[in-house]
């Protein structure tokens, strides 16, 4: 056999591989375009840092920035090189697992902010988890029984909700529980550094109950509406007609059609925590990235921000891909091949 | 969300040698008379109960914090620093330095170019050696070499090569220049902290009342008792422990439910707030102040026509009324209010738009626009600034807000603005002077370069004589009251929080919280 007949057997292998395995084949495309997003991403970053006025070293020294002492700390932070040089030396050392040290303190940046990803994540997923559950157990229940006072009380109370913004929600909640009227609950999210967020649960609950209260009438919303589309759907239709229990209807005929667009809200939720912790963080004082994030602009420490905006742009790449994964595999037709 | 994200705030302290008091109740032991020497005071409450963990919530750090003391730049550095190390001298609460770890420091010749400064006996390091001369030269060199510190521009002039050791806890230190104030000098963070030989900011060692445990840069410090500190009541407490938070409302917040008991820097619209809730306020009528800043050297504040008239539009009492509920002092666009050589009979100006629009149209501006930078570098500030833009307009001025971030404040532009603000914390005139005033100032805001200024200025740090020096202060304040860019409101409070068990807290003429970070004066009752 020639090299050449060979070459289109191969085609058409690979071909044939990627009509019966278009899982697979989104993931790995998802996953090159990931990756050249995260590149550009930190490309943007550097240069839109570079462009703040000031550098570490004013930031660091403040106010006490005499022209011996910026010098001096310029140096010592190399921040006199040509500027494609330092993201030259930043972007080899990421490639070998190296993201450097911190401009502000002089610690590594995987020691220092490691935790406060691990707090944020901790948090991202609570919330995400305990609020996906209370929407789609409501959404469930709000669908099956419609027009009921059931019914009727949950919507108008989550559309009131959905106005309020993240630190209204979190201010009231910490008036109700910690300062005002009761004082059941911490104010201040106290987890010190070397201790875990699952070590003190009663510091979470504040910031949880925030989020949940925020994302979770969004998704219960639209778990309703999915359900009430899969309720009045020719199969279901079909299925009560043959005589199967309300129950089972439900749960099996009726919400896995409800499944995709629920799946999207799960995703678009947990797109918006990434973004929108950084609020409730600041109101409980939360140790995690939002905080860690705003401190690093204002300290214009590259590192830092390079590592804090990669490790959130990984999230989005990974939640997005993630998201049409189960989608598609949550439709049997659509993964069917061709 | 407010910017205060950095709020770095820089003690410019000095403080001069001169009869130091202290609170009731307390244990005194002044050493020392005549003009050359400093008296030591400590204010010890023997009747304290002993034990706890003291949690104090602060603002203004970040993650460049840290507790080398010659980087220290925001509060919470400062009160890391004032923990672990001690100063030679440390402000007290009327704003007058008394001797801390030094036991005496004197000029050593007539115009006290050259000085000593020697140790208390049997000061010990947190490993238990003792602190020796070596020491304090080390700490002296440190100041300076590698790279210079925070306390280098008070020690400019310093002979390093010409540092001696006298016996075992005495320095000898020669000045290319006269220092009559040097004492006032590093009264503050511009102080030399004591330091052994061996100094590594990673596991940091001092002689100061507590012990390093542990420290995330931009959350928390941990630091234990130093159980032989050379003062044998103080500290009372067990623990310290100093986090940071991001802002006032989760300061308070964390106060109110019990989960620190004292936070430092508020603003005085929480007072109801706290006090509302069983807490406590301490309002020290502080010292420091946020001046308005014109450049003296550019238009259109050449002519000092256009100064007079931006200082007589302000209305000061309402100023004041507006930003701190009315604590504070009213200024009269000079510093040092509480210096016993502030020259009080200077008539103070009040508010008078009629004389301002006369001024400005005589320099021939009349209705002029300017642009006024501003940023949230300190409590107050930008409240400041929105307050002058209504003042002003009443005299035809129209002045536009340009409000930055601090780190962009303190940026390449720092100093080069033509109309901005600034922020200062309480020193008495003949330290703040070198700081902000002369030529070579390294905060000279203002551009101020008054050659009578100058030579007055040199005159006064070559003499010992108090009552000459304060004629020559009073000249020097008649200059920058007559030809000076600032423009000085009033004299900023200082606001700290704090639960009811929290013992010896005390109104402070220092500019800074707890008395400038005096933790181990501090207790806690049952």
């Amino acid at each position: 056999m020639t090299a050449v007949a060979a070459k289109p057997r191969a085609a058409e292998r690979l071909r044939t591989f990627k009509r019966k395995h278009p899982v697979f084949r989104l993931v790995v495309v998802r996953l090159l375009i990931g990756v050249l997003t995260l590149w550009l991403v930190s490309v943007v970053i550097f240069a839109a840092t570079q462009a703040l006025p000031g550098n570490a070293a004013y930031a660091v020294l403040g106010r006490s920035a005499t022209p011996a002492r910026l010098h001096a700390y310029e140096v010592q932070l190399h921040l006199n090189r040509p500027v494609i040089d330092q993201y030259g030396s930043w972007i080899g050392g990421v490639l070998h697992g190296r993201f450097g040290t911190s401009l502000a303190n002089g610690e590594s940046v995987s020691a220092l902010i490691g935790p406060r990803l691990v707090n944020s994540a901790v948090l991202v997923a609570l919330s995400g988890v305990i609020s996906v559950l209370v929407a789609v157990i409501l959404g469930i229940l709000t669908a099956a029984k419609r027009d009921t006072w059931f019914d009727h009380t949950a919507s108008a109370l989550a559309l009131a909700v959905i106005a309020l913004p993240e630190f209204v929600v979190a201010i009231a909640l910490v008036i109700l529980f910690a300062v005002l009227v009761l004082h059941a609950l911490p104010a201040v999210s106290q987890i010190p550094p070397g201790g875990y967020p699952w070590q003190y649960p009663n510091e979470l609950i504040l910031p949880v109950a925030t989020l949940v209260i925020v994302i979770g009438p969004y998704a219960f919303r639209i778990t309703r509406g999915a359900m009430i589309d899969a309720l009045e759907s020719d199969h279901v239709e079909m299925a009560r007609l043959k005589g199967l229990s309300s129950r089972r209807v439900l749960f099996v005929h009726a919400f896995p059609s409800a499944i995709p667009p629920v799946i999207q809200v799960v995703g678009l939720s947990l797109l918006y925590l990434a973004g929108g912790i950084v609020v409730v963080e600041y109101v409980f004082n939360y140790p995690g990235v939002g905080a860690a994030l705003v401190d690093a602009v204002s300290n214009r420490d590259i590192p830092t921000i390079q590592f804090l905006v990669l490790a959130l742009a990984t999230f989005y790449v990974v939640v997005n891909i993630g998201t049409d994964v189960i989608a598609l595999l949550a439709s049997p037709r659509r993964r069917a091949p061709q | 969300m407010d910017t205060s994200v950095t709020r770095r705030e820089l003690i410019g302290h000095a403080a001069r040698g001169s009869i130091a008091v202290a609170g009731a109740g307390s244990l005194l032991s002044a050493c020392g008379s005549g003009s050359g020497s400093t008296p030591a005071t400590t204010t010890t409450n023997v009747k304290a109960r002993r034990g706890g963990t003291l949690t104090v919530g602060l603002t203004g750090g970040s993650s460049s914090d840290t507790l080398d003391p010659n980087k220290l730049t925001t509060n919470p550095d400062f009160g890391r620093t004032a923990a672990l190390y001690d100063g030679m001298v440390w402000a007290q609460a009327d704003g007058q330095p008394a001797l801390r770890v030094a036991e005496e420091m004197s000029p050593l010749n007539k115009d006290a170019s050259r000085w000593a400064i020697r140790l208390r006996k049997g000061v010990r390091f947190h490993d238990g050696r003792e602190a020796t001369a070596d020491d304090l030269i080390y700490s002296t060199k440190r100041c300076l070499k590698p790279t210079p510190g925070v306390s280098a521009s008070v020690l400019t002039g310093l002979r390093l090569n010409e540092l001696r050791k006298l016996d075992k806890h005495t320095v000898e230190l020669t000045f290319d220049h006269p220092y009559t104030t040097f004492v006032a000098a590093i009264g503050g963070t511009s102080n030399i902290y004591l330091l052994p030989e061996d100094f590594d900011p990673k596991h940091p060692i001092g002689t100061g009342p507590f012990k390093f445990e542990s420290f995330t840069p931009g959350q928390r410090s941990v630091f234990t008792r130093w159980d032989e500190y050379w003062n044998q009541f103080e500290p009372y407490v067990d623990q310290l422990v100093l986090l940071d938070y991001s802002d006032e409302t989760s300061q308070i917040n964390a106060l109110l439910s019990g989960q620190v008991d004292a936070v430092n820097q508020l603003s005085a619209d929480v007072l109801a707030t706290v006090t509302g809730g069983g807490k406590k306020v301490l309002i020290s009528p502080g010292g420091g102040y946020n001046p308005f800043t014109m450049r003296v050297d550019q238009a259109p504040f050449t002519d000092v026509r256009v100064r007079r008239a931006f200082q007589l539009m302000v209305n000061r009492p309402k100023m004041l009324e507006v930003v701190f509920a009315g604590h504070g002092v009213i200024g009269n666009d000079i510093f040092g209010i509480w210096d016993p050589e502030y020259d009080h009979s200077l008539p103070q100006r009040v508010q008078d738009i009629e004389q301002a629009k006369h001024l400005l149209k005589a320099a021939g501006h009349e209705n002029m626009t300017i642009e006024l930078v501003t940023g949230d570098i300190a409590q107050g500030v930008i409240q400041m600034a929105q307050l002058f833009v209504q003042h002003a307009a009443q005299a035809g001025v129209t002045v536009h807000l340009n409000q930055i971030t601090p780190t962009e404040y303190f940026g390449p532009n720092y100093l080069k603005w033509t109309f901005a603000q600034d922020f200062w914390y309480a020193a008495p005139y003949l330290a703040q002077v070198p700081l902000s005033s002369l030529p070579n100032s390294p905060y000279n805001e203002t551009h101020f370069n008054n050659p009578r200024f100058n030579k007055l200025f040199a005159e006064a740090n070559a003499t010992t004589d108090k009552t000459k020096q304060t004629e020559i202060v009073h000249a020097m304040q008649t200059i920058q009251y007559d030809e000076g860019g600032f423009i000085l409101p009033f004299f900023a409070p200082v606001i700290d929080g704090f639960s009811p068990q929290v013992q010896g807290m005390v109104p402070s003429k220092t500019g800074s919280s707890f008395n400038m970070w005096s933790f181990q004066q501090l207790s806690l009752s049952a």
